[in-house]
């Protein structure tokens, strides 16, 4: 009488921690597919639906079970252990590289569902003997609830926050592993196959484990698998993700997503970037650089021993710090940030404008491109107003300008701004093999001067012969249409690069 | 969205499941219910009216120091004239474009932005030209405007059918019959904008008494704007919500009470045209209209004599006298003045003249809309499809009028906080009960009222709220109900009772916008020398 007692209240248990689990699973693959795919209302509820209606399919199929029921129950313990531990892994691997990413999530969740809708009614079939019907009814569905409770509740409020998700729902795998192995061992007189559940508990027990130590790089693997590349480095800022990746030939920054450079090329987008307007200006002593965290640009700028003092201005001092203390960033931008001219400026670049009252003889504008409102101001007539104000008679300022190839329009729309703001401009292109063509244009008031005069020898890429070819624009990169200012009240431009870009990607 | 921030989101989710099972305890949300305007202007109506000992002799006094008096006074320094007065009885000049300031930016508490102005207006562009709105004239002899005053992209957007569009007029998910409508009223209201009267004068100008008086288009007065939708055969749902947000925007009244006239008006009036700007652009900073309340105020800060409640105005043959408590000393003070300029609300007017025909001629004709506006301050705001953040955001088919993002003009590029101020005109009952109610609220109550609405467009709201501060305007503006603008009563109620006295109010314009207090001024200013 006791030991039925006593299995009887396990097996409650039991339905608790199913039930606490099952939900878990659920609210892991709706996070995750928020998450991933964006729309939380639609992702949720469409998940949430799918898996009650699996439910259901399981409650349904429950009849076709036969035989040892509390066999058949540890199976299906250890199985939804199995599929539901490893859902978040599984999902966070598979998404980059499967393109029906949508039907491995609804597979898990309608899988996880149907075991776990199978449950519930075993159980009670193996209980019904024991206990009186409205007894059981009651108990059973009583800790069915209490658990969906309970794991509704940690679930955001412990789990997440100091789990995470991958080791969310392994943690209640081995939960789920755990009281199958445990309901294996306590009923083993009653099951036939009791020692290779148990000890197929065991290994499935260990896998988790394992997963769950490792899940960190389970997490940069997904990452490196989205980058093509092994990740070395990753991090988020207030402002962005940085990521890292590094194969044999290359290393490469991702800015939010977006290649910001490859070791193996960019010395053909920083040259074009800073020498035509750098050798063009005779005395040459104080720099700006706006943007250009990665202290790239301020590499070629030390490649004129007259410059005294260079000022860089960047937002994210995430970045401006990797790039001071990394090695391998170090060796890419030869310690530039460290050299004693360089003072950095961890501000917002049109405030920093704003307030700056001094006057640089060259202006190096190196911003992501202009694919928000945001990053749009920095484009519009207002910035360069304020950029004139910043520059010496003489000066020379040039602006990273996307690319005249895929975003013409938006690429002439900068010109037109630095027109309509009082400035003369040179637009300028050339090729870099991981971007493609790309565009810069100098702007400045003062045409009378001896262009490229300073040219610094022995660059990789620029010589004089390339330096005519990069004026030179083929038809396809050319606007053909009359292209609006872009002014804070309109933002012209960002909606030019997003109609471009947009077309191009899609 | 990278896996830190999709962290913090969990931690985000994490508040909105709590929300949910409402289990944890409400988070007391910092914030006060600024001003005590309501219980001063109390003292006027409960004052013990003992008289000041003695009077201080002054050639002008202005009584009130909104856009009307300090128009009027900037309007009467610009003739050199020297000896006069500004009292305002609250501590600091604007009156309903006051603002306020945290560390993140300004923000208004009441009006926040003027629509670039019809070009005819020579003085109110020479005054924006003050201050530096308007930076210049193109060769086509076009105001070039102030790129950092214009409003920057994107300007607006509306929440219907469970998503951002861009612009306030009804298209997401708006049936194609309905969508047919709504173009057909945009296009009368185009056609009415260049509409001129038999007298040659445009049917619907600003300010409102440059308008033509043809009957054609005044009798559009007789009737409300819910009618003449009617009349017209404008039936759609999504079309009458859109109006009537619009008349509850400008004129804190639905569309079911105001004149067809006003209605109009809103739409036809605005036919600015800048070297950088058209119409439909608008006009705005941080702290809203208090940008051009500081260069009024600075222009006359000499005569601007703050905490003054005024009490009582009479007029004898010895002069005009104006008695006021002064708010700092409790003590009551006076001025005999030569002339004087009331630009205060017809319903103060009247009862400082202690005039019983127009106490009772407000009484009956001048009703005042209740507003409520709120300041919020929040982190990071979680955003549902669509749109994106604008300067303008409106909620389809809500009570309120949604937010304005004060902090918008700011140029920084990356704001991790943000100043909305939220704006509720309250329409729901007539304007005396609607005055009670709000007044027994308290800060909780309304912090909850806004939350449960902006919930709906951004579910963290709860957690992203650092601070809620609410004012409420008991007589925010008086309402352009039939019969106000072209019926007589406008023009009866600004008869001054003495040619030394002389009104300058948006009550006695009919209509409630800034345009109209700057030359209520400038014409009472100009009586006062004639
Ligand atoms: C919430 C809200 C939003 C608005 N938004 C806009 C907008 O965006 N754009 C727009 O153009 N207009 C807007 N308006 C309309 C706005 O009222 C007018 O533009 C304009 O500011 C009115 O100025 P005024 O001088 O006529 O009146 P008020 O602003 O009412 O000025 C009257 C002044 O007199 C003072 N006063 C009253 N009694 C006394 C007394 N007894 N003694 C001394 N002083 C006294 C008051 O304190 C006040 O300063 C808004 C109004 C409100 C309430």
């Amino acid at each position: 009488m006791r030991k039925e007692n006593g299995a009887q209240w396990l097996l409650l248990v039991a339905v608790f921690v199913i039930a606490t689990c099952g939900l878990i699973y659920e609210l892991v693959a709706g996070t995750l597919a928020s998450y991933l795919l964006g729309d939380s209302v639609t992702q949720f509820s469409t998940i949430i639906g799918v898996y009650l209606f699996s439910m259901g399919i399981g409650s349904f199929l429950s009849r076709y079970f036969t035989g040892n029921l509390l066999e058949w129950f540890i199976r299906i313990e250890l199985l939804v252990g199995l599929i539901g531990g490893f859902s978040a892994a599984i999902l966070f691997l598979v998404f980059p590289m499967a393109a029906s990413f949508r039907i491995i999530l609804y597979g898990l969740v309608s899988l996880t569902g149907v075991l776990v809708g199978l449950e519930i009614p075993i159980l009670m079939r193996i209980l019904q003997d024991k206990v009186e019907f409205k007894e059981l009814v009651s108990r059973v569905f009583t800790f069915d609830y209490i658990g969906a409770l309970l794991a509704s509740l940690i679930f955001p409020l412990l789990l997440v926050p100091h789990l995470g998700l991958i080791r969310t729902s392994l943690f209640f795998g081995i939960l789920n592993i755990a009281v199958g192995w445990y309901l294996a061992s306590y009923f083993k007189k009653e099951i036939k196959q009791g020692f290779l559940l148990r000890m197929l508990a065991i290994l499935l027990l260990l896998a988790e484990l394992v997963a769950f130590v490792f899940s960190e790089s389970i997490m940069s693997y997904s990452e490196t698998m989205t980058y093509n590349d092994q990740v070395v480095y990753s991090t988020s800022s207030p402002y962005q993700r940085i990521v890292i990746t590094r194969n044999k030939r290359e290393l490469r920054l991702f800015l939010n997503g977006n290649l910001q450079f490859s070791s193996a090329d960019e010395y053909r987008y920083h040259e074009a970037l800073v020498h035509p307007a750098l050798s063009s200006v005779s005395s040459l002593k104080r720099v700006l650089v706006l943007g250009g965290g990665d202290g790239i640009a301020v590499r070629e700028i030390l490649k004129y021993p007259a410059v005294e003092k260079i000022e860089l201005v960047d937002l994210d001092a995430k970045m401006t710090d990797l790039f001071s203390t990394q090695e391998v960033l170090r060796s890419i931008n030869q310690s530039s940030l460290l050299n004693k001219k360089v003072t950095v400026h961890n501000e917002d670049a049109l405030t920093w404008l704003r307030n700056n009252r001094e006057l640089f003889d060259a202006v190096v504008i190196d911003f992501p491109d202009p694919s928000g409102f945001s990053v749009g101001k920095l484009y519009s007539t207002v910035f360069y107003q304020l950029l004139r104000k910043a520059m010496s008679p003489d000066a020379v300022a040039v602006v990273q300008s996307t690319s005249p190839y895929v975003a013409p329009k938006s690429f002439w729309c900068v010109d037109t701004t630095l027109q309509s703001a009082g400035f003369l401009t040179k637009p300028y292109h050339n090729y870099v093999p991981s971007f493609g063509e790309w565009g810069y244009i100098m702007a400045f008031t003062n045409t009378n001067r001896n262009w490229y005069a300073q040219m610094p020898d022995s660059l990789r890429y620029l010589n004089r012969e390339t330096l005519t070819q990069l004026f030179v624009f083929p038809e396809d990169m050319k606007a053909h249409a009359k292209l609006e200012t872009n002014r804070l009240n309109n933002q012209a431009l960002v909606n030019y690069f997003e109609e471009e870009w947009g077309n191009y990607l899609e | 969205m990278d896996r830190r921030t999709f962290i913090q989101w969990g931690a985000g989710l994490a508040g909105l499941s709590t929300y949910l099972l409402s289990c944890k305890p409400e988070r007391k949300i910092p914030g006060v219910i600024v001003g005590a305007n309501a219980t001063r202007g109390h003292l006027l109506r409960d004052k013990e009216s003992h008289r000041p000992a003695n009077y201080i002799d002054k050639e002008l006094v202005i009584v009130g120091g909104g856009i009307s008096g300090l128009s009027a006074a900037r309007w009467l320094r610009n003739l050199g004239i020297k000896d006069m007065s500004l009292l305002e009885l609250e501590d600091h000049v604007g009156g309903n474009a006051h603002y306020g300031q945290n560390d993140l930016s300004a923000y208004p508490w009441g009006a926040h932005y003027i629509p670039v102005p019809n070009n005819d207006l020579t003085e109110y562009l020479s005054f924006l030209a003050e201050c530096e709105v308007i930076v210049n004239t193109d060769a086509g002899g076009l105001p070039v405007y102030n790129e950092l005053s214009l409003c920057f992209d994107p300007q607006e957007r509306l929440y219907i059918n469970g998503r951002w569009q861009e612009g306030l007029i009804p298209q997401f998910g708006v049936p194609t019959t309905e969508m047919k409508q709504i173009e057909l009223f945009l296009q009368r209201m185009e056609e009415y904008r260049y509409k001129k009267g038999n007298d040659g004068k445009d049917a619907f100008a600003i300010p409102v008494d440059r308008s033509s008086k043809d009957p054609l288009y005044t009798k559009l007065d007789e009737i409300t704007m819910k009618q003449w939708m009617q009349q017209e055969g404008f039936s759609s749902e999504s079309l009458q919500e859109y109006i009537n947000y619009c008349c509850r925007d400008d004129f804190g009244t639905t569309m079911d009470t105001i004149s067809a006239w006003a209605g109009i008006h809103y739409f036809a009036s605005r036919k600015g045209k800048g070297a950088n700007a058209s119409h439909s652009d608008v006009l705005t900073w941080p702290e809203g209209n208090g940008y051009l309340v500081n260069s009024l105020r600075r222009s006359v800060s000499e005569f601007i004599e703050t905490n003054r409640l005024v009490t009582r105005v009479t007029s004898v043959k010895e002069g005009i006298f104006i008695d006021y408590l002064d708010g700092k000393t409790g003590q009551v003070a006076g001025y005999r003045a030569g002339k004087c300029i009331l630009a205060v609300p017809q319903f103060i007017a009247a009862r400082l003249l202690e005039d019983k025909v127009r106490q009772q001629l407000v009484k009956e004709k001048v009703h005042y809309s209740p507003w409520m506006v709120a300041n919020l301050k929040v982190d990071k705001l979680e955003e549902r499809s669509g749109a994106p953040l604008s300067w303008d955001n409106v909620l389809h088919g809500s009570q309120s009028l949604g937010y304005v993002e004060a902090s918008h003009q700011l140029l920084q590029q990356d704001k991790t906080q943000r100043n909305l101020t939220y704006y509720l005109p309250l329409t729901q009952e007539p304007p005396a009960e609607a005055r009670k109610k709000a007044q027994a609220k308290t800060h909780a109550q309304w912090v909850k009222e806004i939350l449960d609405e902006l919930r709906i467009v951004h579910p963290n709201i709860d957690e992203a709220v650092t601070e809620v501060n609410v004012v409420l305007w008991g007589h925010a503006m008086a309402q352009p109900l039939p019969g106000i603008i072209h019926g007589g009563i406008r023009q009866q109620l600004a008869q001054s009772p003495d040619p030394r006295i002389q009104f300058a109010h948006t009550d006695l314009a009919g209509i409630s916008i800034f345009e109209e207090a700057f030359y209520q001024g400038i014409n009472a200013a100009k009586k006062m020398v004639e």
